[in-house]
């Protein structure tokens, strides 16, 4: 049978000043080949290369600033060598592409329809009647509903998933051989997720497009694909059929990989062979620093008496909380009695956490959650309902009380960049709150910092950097380390490991179990991600639209849902099997 | 601490912020742009410092047996019709052309973004009240109210720096507000107010720092447009008043002889431009190196 | 078309932005040092006739009375009469209007012609000469001081040419056009710079978008995705600059008007500050803030016209 395409040596080095001779060698060496009908994924982390290597196989990159060699074949001609008008016989007519944000990659200006058929006028010369009901046909083809309305729509008119689903109908609109899809559903709920990749399959299965699926989840290329490319740092590591590679794994880093994803793990265990980046041998301190935490609290008297009778015990209460937001109403609006627009974003929602306990709050993007984690540490003020915390009901104490029991509860976000102040070293960013708040004596404050560094698994050294010089790992544990200097009881953790790679959200989960542990901390782990949380969690709670559907132990939600939501997002997991 | 295993830059953990393109090469040197702006704006400053050394005549003493005389070896730039060196008068100019520029831009930025940082990070009323003020003051052509303004308090500079201290905070206010907007919802200012600051401190050490480059960019080039408008404020004759030996004062003097003495005018003009031109690259120079548009 | 509910929603929310210009235009007279009777009727006057006259305009009352009395009168087309002139001030304003819109009118054709070239040319060609020389004009440029760059073309093409007169409006259309073709080169010359840099770094910023290379991968020649697809999201940021800048644009033109000797409102503001006739200064500020204020809402209305997802 011959390929489809077959890349041969593929390279390409990017325009980078500091490189010797100004080049970095990003992708090296590639080779690989699609076979027609087939469905082949390329996964890796940020950094491996495979966006890349995707991008350059139609010439997208800007040869100003990437220089590609090696041999891409399709059709009898090697696609690199392609001048612009060759090349445009190739792109959108055999060759189509689609992207990781629909948002961005469609025209805002233009209705999805002109955007669906403006390769059609260009490639089969239709007038633009035919290209419409053209369009309108391909827009019920990816299931869109009421295509011939929709196609006079605007971008901005649809949601995520619809987009992605227009951008599919214009990619497919000269019917292609290849498609390449790069994360097409990385930026979509996983609800939304689940549909788009059964969307993918059928194509396959119908039309018999081959398509080359870049993904850095391995639960979605190994739910579609039926070969898998694994890259690492611009190398292919190994190549297998799907089934083949995730039972007998050959190379170390694909055992990593396999071994990073929550499902393949026993719930509430460490991750194998991924080191969580601390050795708790050598953190004398920790043990030392937990009963001084406890002593802090005894010589605070609003959260004394709940220390002491730990164990089993709530230490946080949310009862019928609501949170609205309303539109901002102009002089205009009120003028013209104008009702304002007003979102609950929380609506009604009760919980409980119990000492010790780690809790995980599950939903999709809108869902509320992350409202409701800013409502819990007092960013927001609750429009009903209250939140008792340790005993004390947070709106019946006065401002001074509230300060102290405030520190009681920290965050750690999701964007582990931007949440550390560019401006401050590490060293600055950890000593503020431990010189504002008093924590300890001022002489003390620089082996705290070093201690609190240490604590996360953090090289003492970096205390000088700046968050650009360092990774995202690193600076989620800067986050965690600042989370920790107040010591705190409960530590609420918002997406706080979706904007990293597998790999690395692994090593933080496994520094968050080891914390928990170490320091008897209270966990609120709120995740749009189900694996992750049935990983972490000991309790779940799923929202939707500002309530919560479904709570109950890990157990109960994951083998019984009872809520069809519940069940529903259960089903849309990307499983490995 | 010898074994310890930490997470420094190791293969796994070398993430980039996406996968989908490397980053474009950071800038670290300085720009060519930025030392040739540097370079401009520094010679323009010593020579307002070293003006009484450097100039060859006095700039307002009147030579009736010397006027008019085209560039030549005995005045380099030629004379006026009161026989006043030109060369001279452009060195004395410059002191008072730049602090023009500078005082001039001072005040507005000071003002403007204290509105903004007040304005974006508190919202509600004090927002409201501060923007309504904001738009009024834009309704108005800026040159046509500060001309308006300083007919009011009588010509001179004085009367130029306080109108364009009501008239320019605008500019730094809009900027530094709408980065505040941006910046108060993000993680580290949210962190900030988890971490139980005061509104003082995290916006003094959290938000000013990061929100301030624009304004800093906008303020150099602001002083190309703050010298622009002082000189042709002294040249309509609401500026500095004749005979200081200012650019627009000696563009206005030189206007009426233009068909004879040509260099009355052009050479004060040049002076200006290339002026403007070391804070232009100055500020093209900071918006590469700091990342934002100028 | 919902969406365009706000072409009558808008002129109301300008209420408050007119109103507060009226409060600014009010107090700016009210501010002049020494008393306005005084002013008027000369140092002559008798005690008697100041007080009459005072009483006659309504001085002697409170600062709200009078404020009232001025927006009334404002509503009425009555802004009170010129000294100088010994007309009503509406009158006299009228009469120099023609001037400083054809002067805007053209020297905005120059100008965008300019920048839509400049532009265009710096934005295909980046990093090659067109680009470096279109990047050098744009940081020189917004250092020129316009009303020196009018003398300078004035010795040039007026005093050693003859193409051009020195100043006035001249007769008829193609008199205008003729008059008015350096100063309205001056004011392009002037505005060009700023208009052609964001342009350029807008075109250049859209032409990597991502939407653009969605384009790329569906085969689409450049000079159709640059045509459909770039220079229609780039004209939007530069049409609101344009905005921004109108109001840039009516200064310019006091200077210049001044410059070449152009009989319009720009030459009248400055000669009526001058001669102290404080009522034509008020009146010509109010038509200025009047004219940029019905020149945002229209550019409002047509970026909504450009862009689907602007709304109100």
């Amino acid at each position: 049978m011959s390929s489809l395409l077959q890349v041969q040596d593929l390279s390409i080095d990017f325009r980078d000043v500091r490189a010797p001779g100004g080049w970095q060698r990003t992708v090296d060496q590639v080779s690989f080949a699609v076979q027609p009908g087939e469905i082949v994924g390329i996964v890796g982390e940020s950094g491996s290369g495979k966006t890349v290597t995707c991008r350059s196989l139609i010439q997208l990159l800007p040869p100003r600033l990437a220089r590609v060699s090696g041999q891409v074949q399709f059709g009898g001609q090697n696609l690199l060598e392609l001048d612009p008008p060759a090349l445009g016989q190739i792109r959108g007519e055999q060759i189509a592409m689609i992207f990781q944000t629909p948002s961005s990659h469609l025209d805002p200006l233009m209705r999805v329809g002109e955007q669906i058929a403006e390769a059609l006028i260009v490639h089969r010369n239709m007038s633009r009647n035919e290209a419409r009901q053209a369009a309108i046909e391909l827009l019920d083809h990816v299931g869109i509903s009421e295509p011939a309305r929709n196609v006079s729509a605007y971008p901005h008119q649809f949601s995520g998933g619809m987009r992605q689903r227009v951008m599919i109908a214009a990619a497919l609109a000269c019917r292609p051989a290849l498609l390449l899809a790069d994360e097409p559903t990385t930026a979509l709920d996983v609800t939304v997720q689940a549909k788009v990749l059964d969307l993918l399959r059928r194509l396959r299965d119908e039309d018999g497009l081959s398509i080359i699926l870049v993904s850095h989840d391995l639960g979605v290329i190994a739910g579609l694909c039926d070969r898998v490319i694994v890259m690492y740092q611009g190398r292919i590591v190994e190549t297998a059929p799907t089934r083949e590679l995730l039972r007998h794994p050959q190379q170390a880093y694909t055992r990593k990989l396999i071994h990073s994803q929550p499902e393949m793990t026993t719930p509430g265990q460490p991750f194998p062979g991924i080191d969580p980046g601390i050795n708790p041998d050598l953190d004398p301190d920790i043990h030392n620093k937990t009963a001084e935490r406890i002593d802090s609290a005894r010589s605070n008297p609003a959260v004394a008496s709940a220390s002491i009778e730990s164990g089993g015990q709530d230490l946080l209460v949310v009862n019928d909380l609501q949170v609205r937001f309303r539109q901002p109403s102009s002089l205009l609006s009120t003028l013209l009695r104008r009702a304002p627009r007003v979102t609950r974003a929380v609506d009604g929602v009760s919980l409980q956490i119990r000492r010790g306990d780690t809790l995980g709050i599950v939903g999709e993007s809108g869902s509320g959650k992350s409202t409701l984690a800013r409502t819990m540490v007092d960013l927001i003020q609750p429009d009903g309902g209250s939140i008792r915390f340790d005993g004390h009901d947070l709106s019946a104490l006065s401002d001074a009380q509230r300060q102290t029991l405030r520190r009681q509860v920290q965050m750690v976000f999701q964007d582990p960049q931007s949440s550390l102040n560019p401006k401050l070293s590490i060293e600055a960013t950890l000593s503020e709150a431990l010189r504002v708040h008093q924590v300890c004596p001022v002489n003390d404050i620089p082996q705290r910092v070093q201690a609190l560094m240490q604590r996360v698994g953090l090289d003492p050294a970096l205390a000088n950097r700046r968050p650009h010089q360092l990774s995202g790992g690193q600076c989620q544990r800067v986050g965690i380390a600042r989370a920790l200097s107040l010591n705190p009881q409960l530590i609420i953790a918002d997406e706080a490991t979706s904007a990293l790679d597998v790999t690395i959200q692994a090593q933080i989960l496994n520094l968050l179990m080891h914390l928990r542990e170490q320091m008897q901390l209270t966990l609120i782990f709120i995740s749009h991600d189900l694996s992750v949380v049935r990983h972490l969690c000991r309790t779940v709670a799923v929202m939707q639209s500002g309530r919560i559907v479904e709570s109950g132990s890990v157990e109960q939600i994951f083998n019984a849902p009872q809520h069809p939501y519940t069940r529903q997002l259960i089903e849309a997991i990307p499983t490995l099997d | 601490m010898s074994g310890q295993i930490y997470d420094r830059n190791g293969p796994v953990d070398s993430t980039e912020p996406s996968d989908s393109m490397p980053a474009k090469p950071a800038r670290r040197r300085l720009s060519v742009t930025l030392i040739t702006g540097l370079l401009i704006t520094l010679l323009w400053l010593l020579i307002a410092l070293c003006a009484p050394w450097l100039a060859p005549y006095d700039p307002l003493a009147h030579d009736l047996t010397a006027t008019f005389q085209a560039p030549g070896a005995e005045h380099w730039l030629g004379t006026d019709n009161y026989g006043r060196d030109i060369l001279s008068r452009l060195i004395f100019g410059t002191r008072i052309d730049l602090q023009m520029g500078i005082l001039g831009v001072l005040f507005p930025f000071i003002i403007g973004n204290i509105i903004g940082v007040l304005s974006g990070y508190f919202g509600g009323l004090t927002d409201t009240v501060l923007m309504r003020l904001l738009d009024i003051t834009i309704a108005f052509p800026f040159f046509v109210l500060v001309i308006a303004i300083i007919s009011v308090l009588g010509p001179g500079l004085n009367s130029f720096y306080i109108a364009l201290a009501l008239v320019g905070w605008v500019s730094y206010a809009r900027l530094t507000r709408s980065q505040v907007l941006v910046l108060k919802h993000s993680d580290f200012i949210l962190a900030a107010r988890v971490m139980g600051y005061s509104p003082l401190r995290i916006m003094l050490r959290h938000l000013l720092p990061n929100a301030i480059t624009p304004a800093v960019v906008f303020s150099m080039t602001d002083v190309v447009l703050v010298v622009l408008l002082g000189s042709s404020l002294s040249y309509i004759g609401l500026g500095a008043q004749p005979p200081a030996a200012e650019w627009g004062v000696m563009i206005a003097e030189g206007q009426a002889f233009i068909a004879t003495a040509w260099w009355m005018c052009v050479f004060p003009g040049l002076a200006i431009v290339l002026l403007a031109l070391g804070f232009s690259l100055l500020a093209d120079g900071l918006a590469e190196r700091l990342g934002t548009k100028a | 078309m919902e969406r365009f509910k706000f072409v009558l929603y808008r002129p109301l929310q300008m209420i408050p932005v007119l109103f507060g210009v009226s409060v600014i235009t009010f107090i700016l007279v009210q501010m002049i040092p020494g008393d306005p009777v005084r002013i008027m009727l000369g140092s002559r006057a008798s005690a008697e006739v100041i007080a009459a006259t005072r009483a006659q305009y309504g001085l002697d009352q409170p600062l709200l009375v009078q404020y009232f009395y001025f927006i009334v009168n404002l509503l009425q087309g009555e802004m009170g009469r010129s000294i100088i002139y010994r007309a009503p001030v509406l009158e006299v304003v009228g009469e120099r209007v023609a001037p400083t819109l054809f002067l805007l009118g053209y020297a905005l054709l120059l100008s965008l012609t300019l920048t839509l070239v400049l532009a265009i040319t710096a934005a295909r060609k980046q990093g090659r000469l067109p680009d470096q020389l279109v990047r050098v004009f744009c940081t020189v440029g917004l250092g020129i001081p316009a009303f020196w760059l009018g003398i300078v073309l004035i010795i040039f093409f007026s005093v050693r040419l003859g193409w051009f007169p020195v100043s006035g409006f001249g007769q008829g259309f193609t008199g205008h056009l003729h008059h008015l073709f350096l100063p309205s080169l001056t004011i392009a010359l002037a505005l060009a710079p700023v208009l052609t840099r964001n342009l350029r770094a807008t075109l250049i910023s859209e032409n990597e978008a991502d939407y653009v290379n969605a384009a790329r991968s569906k085969g689409l020649p450049e000079s159709y995705i640059f045509r459909r697809h770039v220079l229609r999201n780039s004209l939007l940021p530069t049409l609101n600059l344009l905005g921004v800048n109108f109001a840039w644009l009516i200064g310019g033109t006091v200077v210049i008007e001044t410059v070449f000797s152009v009989p319009g409102l720009g030459s009248l503001m400055i000669s009526s500050i001058f001669a102290r006739d404080y009522l034509v200064v008020q009146g010509i500020t109010l038509v200025f803030a009047l004219a940029v204020i019905f020149t945002n809402f229209f550019v409002d209305i047509v970026s909504a016209m450009i862009d689907p997802r602007i709304k109100l």
